[in-house]
């Protein structure tokens, strides 16, 4: 029995080791120091960096209350409006990114907010609405979860010893949470940095202006750049394992990874 | 009894894709493979159509952009049929032996389309280059359209002005024609089938043919071809007088004799 099953183990094993062999043999150590220092991938680094930092910051912002609604009250429709939550999740990127532009566009909100000089299409900006799209349904659900795992008597306990409703979720809650919320920060943040579709529609393929690193991924792989293209695989396949790697240090589930999409 | 039911319905599926697995069961009728260029999805998904029908041989076709095709036909070695958007691509395979024949089909030109909501401001080619305009360009590393744009406002002498137009670089055509037509750009270097595949959201400007060298579309028969006289009558078919004018509706223009 037990060596019926480890044959499928090592088969997967070897798919993934096989995938990642293929990519990275060809890619000479000597071409990928120099393609990672050309300017165009510290540009793309960069960039990904800020966005998908600033795209985990608004999410946290949106997903932690909203999660803590959905654990604490029920109200109507609140199956519907959960499910709703989670779409961004099960969307075709391309369809993402088409729907992300339309709403932002010269003749949608774009053109609203861009009277108040708020420039979202074809700017860095957009990729971060792009990247919030994809990071903000990690982070409601992870933060739900942690929140329904935790019993409410806590917090009875806390305004019984007269704290403010306000300090109790900041001193008691949040805390008590804390290694949740984090971990699904941490999944968002790498759904983020690898968000494409929403990034190549609403912020457009600019080199040197909206190139995060699977824009110069896209771009590079369509232009024959294979050494360009891989480098910018390697950092974002390195960056992965790093948050895989830091999930597991703080003891998230690997299946919680796998239901949350992580790219 | 629900079980049942999941059984039967499990069977019938099994069956239909037993069945679709095997259209030879008519006859003669081979399956082969075209790989074509993204951009001539509509035409030839039209024509592809026909020939099944006209013949009960299938076509399966796979469209992308041509590099990537390249790519795959170089990995794979497979394939019978390989219609590029550009000749260029087919030369490239053509000098490493892998092309068996080519036959030119139509020509697809570069126009500039403009944005319903910009006609008035946008008359002509130079007006590109006016302040203010906002104009959408294909990645010229990514895009043959973007090499083509380029070298055409190089030959207008328009190049510093436009590329201060330009907002948004884009990697495929359809993006830039999406722009274009929902009016978040002013206009863009696109080719003249997109441009008249959206002929309700945009009008075109005519670009002077001395700027730049028109595409020839071609279809060609691949070495690695199983079945290189269904393909070679797939070709036939694609250039006869009937074919070419459903190029033509889609905005495609006759190769210049």
């Amino acid at each position: 029995m037990r060596r019926l099953f480890i044959l499928p183990l090592i088969l997967l094993a070897l798919l993934v080791l096989g995938v990642v062999t293929a990519l990275f043999l060809p890619l000479s150590p000597a071409i990928a120091l120099r393609t990672l220092a050309s300017p165009e991938i510290r540009f793309a680094l960069r960039l990904s960096l800020t966005t998908s930092l600033a795209a985990t910051a608004v999410s946290v912002v949106l997903g932690v209350p909203s999660g803590y609604v959905l654990a604490r009250h029920s109200f109507p429709g609140k199956a519907v409006l959960d499910t709703f939550l989670d779409l961004p999740l099960v969307m075709t990127p391309l369809i993402a990114g088409v729907g992300l532009l339309f709403l932002f566009g010269e003749s949608g909100l774009g053109g609203l907010l861009s009277r108040w000089g708020i420039r979202v299409l074809f700017t860095p900006l957009g990729a971060v609405a792009a990247q919030v799209f994809v990071a903000a349904p990690i982070v409601t659900r992870s933060s739900r979860a942690a929140f329904e795992s935790l019993s409410p008597r806590y917090e009875w306990a806390g305004q019984t010893l007269g704290l403010a409703p306000g300090r109790v979720f900041f001193r008691v809650t949040l805390p008590m949470a804390g290694r949740g919320i984090l971990s699904g920060t941490v999944l968002a943040w790498a759904r983020a940095v690898g968000e494409f579709g929403g990034t190549l529609m609403v912020a457009g393929a600019t080199r040197f202006h909206t190139e995060t690193l699977p824009i110069a991924v896209y771009l590079n792989i369509t232009s024959g750049e294979m050494e360009v293209a891989l480098s910018a695989a390697l950092i974002l396949m390195a960056a992965g394992v790093a948050m895989v790697l830091l999930l597991k240090t703080m003891g998230a589930r690997p299946a919680a990874a796998i239901k949350e999409n992580l790219p | 009894m629900r079980n049942r039911t999941i059984s039967c319905c499990a069977l019938v599926w099994v069956f239909t894709v037993l069945l679709s697995l095997f259209p030879a069961a008519n006859g003669f009728a081979e399956e082969l493979i075209l790989l074509a260029g993204a951009g001539l999805r509509r035409p030839t998904d039209v024509l592809v159509d026909r020939f099944e029908q006209q013949t009960g041989h299938r076509i399966l076709t796979a469209y992308d952009g041509g590099g990537r095709l390249i790519t795959r036909i170089q990995a794979s070695g497979q394939g019978d049929l390989f219609m590029p958007g550009a000749l260029f691509h087919i030369e490239a395979l053509e000098k490493k032996g892998l092309i068996r024949s080519v036959r030119p089909l139509v020509a697809h030109t570069a126009v500039v389309g403009v944005s319903a909501a910009a006609v008035d401001r946008i008359r002509s080619f130079e007006d590109l280059a006016r302040p203010g305009i906002r104009l959408a360009l294909g990645d010229p590393q990514a895009m043959a359209l973007g090499r083509t744009a380029r070298t055409i406002m190089q030959r207008a002498g328009l190049e510093k002005e436009i590329l201060q137009n330009t907002v948004v670089y884009g990697a495929t055509v359809k993006q830039l024609a999406l722009y274009v037509a929902r009016g978040d750009v002013d206009a863009s270097i696109i080719g003249r089938a997109d441009a008249f595949q959206c002929r309700d959201r945009m009008t075109m400007i005519p670009i002077p043919p001395a700027w730049f060298q028109p595409e020839t579309i071609a279809v060609a028969v691949l070495q690695s071809s199983r079945h290189p006289d269904i393909a070679e009558a797939f070709c036939a078919f694609m250039a006869s007088e009937e074919s070419l004018s459903v190029f033509g509706e889609f905005g495609f223009l006759p190769l210049e004799k």
